[in-house]
């Protein structure tokens, strides 16, 4: 009964860990990219929707769009500070300008939102449905649909598009997709504003299940991190399945060890996996997205 | 464009690609310095020298592309247009097309996916936009391995799709960076053969070489680089029978060329 509920919320954990990745996931696959803003991108996302929503009076549906659009912009800026570093491929600077983004991000956030807890509410929140003794949210069952649906999303899009294809390209060889034409450097802006978009999307969507800070960010980066590199590098359908398993191995570690070494645990498995498998998950396949 | 004849239209028309005081530069040290080389519609140049001469140098910086960080210098003109300040995409859309040496296909995507035009060549007269069809006709083998992936073929069906890419991009002057590399002598004279029918057609083509007899067979006229700079220029006949050309790389004889 308890192991069955700890198994629907690590699969929501999962779905939700999965959703935050994914931005990283398509930015780490194609431009080989870090971003260690992503935790205090996540925080504007839930931010952005909460004052939307609260003191807008937006309706959360288009409190979503307009988080979305602020992480495209925000992400699309960062890329063009960073758009250098980014053709030579200079990862050390790249690391220290993204977590340096982040400090920014969280300073400001803090200045407009003042640094006390808040509660993000939703319609879907507040409902609730329960089968025997198992029950869960409408909110989380609209982050597991949002999660499989974003997923299958990009991955169609990837493979089956003309856009995914010179994303494809872009991501195996960029000099060699110049030669093919391509604008190397708005594919680029347009997987960091993707990533800026599917990271505040993510947060309007996981926020609600928790009280958000402007402070927080460090465990989302660090779990994304996990998911992005445990499900290998730029594999869409590795990174939906490492977050799903995150999920479930948190939930359960939390459930039958002790909550409080969840994180700690989680790097354990990554290091261990590391060790025996140093692809990750989806490896196979050499780099590029897929 | 409709009622000028033709060959007026060639008379006035400027050089499809002119390149002026080209010079290319990897940290301070000068590979390229090319004072003034030009390509006439339907002509085949072949680039010729040693290792290191600067051959793929000249070709890349025609392109403002590299695989490395050289500092470039010079003017690229192509049919009539400036170019030598525009990024490589752009110079691409505009018809100047490049199969460069070593990794030139996708290896992670079959071979229709290889062909399938990044962005749609503008029509414009004096470009011909190959079809599928057509390069498919012009190389039955990728029709034959249009579902596999880039990284499956031999170095022949690469070079022949590299070549089929830069077709259905509607190219102005193609530039082909050692396209007999590690081929068998027999696709050597197919993957050239094809040049020569390219050419035909309206294909300014500029090709380096480093199979000197097999390039003089098809080339129109022939350079020679050394250390960067060019070391002799004329018909593809003269240029061969020259010593310091026959000495080095046709040992000594000179060249039987066919009629």
């Amino acid at each position: 009964m308890n192991l069955l509920q700890q198994i629907l919320n690590g699969l929501v954990l999962g779905h939700a860990y999965a959703l935050v990745a994914i931005g990283w996931t398509l930015l780490l696959g194609v431009a080989r990219l870090v971003n260690f803003g992503h935790g205090q991108m996540y925080m504007l996302g839930a931010f952005v929707t909460w004052w939307a929503v609260v003191k807008a009076g937006v309706p959360y549906a288009l409190a979503l769009p307009l988080a979305m659009a602020c992480g495209a912009v925000l992400g699309a800026a960062m890329q063009r500070l960073m758009l250098r570093a980014t053709f030579e491929q200079n990862l050390v600077s790249i690391m220290i300008m993204t977590l340096g983004f982040g400090y920014v991000i969280h300073g400001a956030a803090a200045l407009v939102f003042g640094s006390t807890g808040q509660i993000l509410d939703t319609a879907l929140s507040r409902r609730e449905f329960a089968l025997g003794e198992l029950w869960l949210t409408g909110q989380d069952l609209a982050i597991v649909v949002a999660a499989i649906a974003v997923f299958l999303g990009l991955k169609w899009v990837l493979d089956a598009t003309r856009v995914g294809r010179l994303v494809r390209m872009v991501a195996e060889d960029p000099k060699l997709a110049q030669l093919a034409g391509i604008d190397v450097r708005r594919v680029y802006y347009g997987v960091f504003a993707f990533e800026g978009a599917a990271v505040a999307f993510a947060a309007g969507m996981v926020a609600p299940r928790t009280p958000i800070l402007t402070s927080m960010g460090f465990d989302e980066v660090i779990m994304t991190f996990v998911v992005v590199v445990f499900g290998g590098i730029g594999s869409v359908k590795g990174s939906y399945v490492a977050g799903v398993a995150l999920g479930l191995f948190t939930a359960l570690f939390g459930a039958l060890v002790s909550p409080a070494y969840t994180t700690a645990a989680a790097f354990v498995v990554l290091i261990a996996l590391l060790v025996l498998r140093p692809g990750g998950l989806g490896a196979g396949s050499a780099g590029g997205v897929h | 464009m409709t009622a000028l004849p033709a060959t007026a239209a060639t008379a006035d028309a400027p050089p499809v690609l002119a390149l002026r005081g080209l010079q290319a530069s990897y940290a301070g040290n000068r590979a390229l310095d090319l004072t003034a080389l030009q390509l006439a519609r339907g002509e085949v140049v072949g680039v010729v020298g040693a290792n290191g001469a600067g051959k793929t140098t000249l070709v890349n910086a025609v392109m403002g592309w590299s695989r490395g960080a050289p500092r470039l210098a010079g003017e690229v003109w192509l049919n009539g247009q400036r170019v030598d300040a525009w990024p490589t995409h752009q110079r691409v859309r505009a018809g100047l097309l490049l199969v460069p040496e070593g990794k030139l296909v996708f290896a992670q995507m079959n071979v229709e996916e290889n062909l399938a035009p990044a962005v749609a060549p503008p029509a414009e007269p004096g470009r011909h936009v190959y079809s599928r069809d057509e390069v498919y006709a012009l190389f039955p083998r990728l029709h034959e391995r249009r579902r596999h992936l880039g990284g499956q073929l031999s170095g022949g069906e690469r070079q022949m799709l590299g070549i089929a890419r830069a077709l259905m991009m509607g190219p102005r002057a193609l530039l082909l960076d050692e396209p007999s590399i590690g081929l068998a002598p027999r696709l050597v004279d197919q993957v050239l053969q094809t040049l020569r029918t390219l050419a035909a057609a309206g294909l300014a083509i500029l090709l380096v070489e480093q199979n000197v007899r097999a390039a003089i067979e098809v080339v129109d006229r022939l350079v020679l680089l050394e250390r960067g700079r060019m070391l002799l220029e004329g018909p593809a006949r003269e240029v061969g029978n020259d010593p310091r050309i026959a000495d080095a790389y046709l040992g000594g004889a000179g060249v039987e060329l066919r009629a």
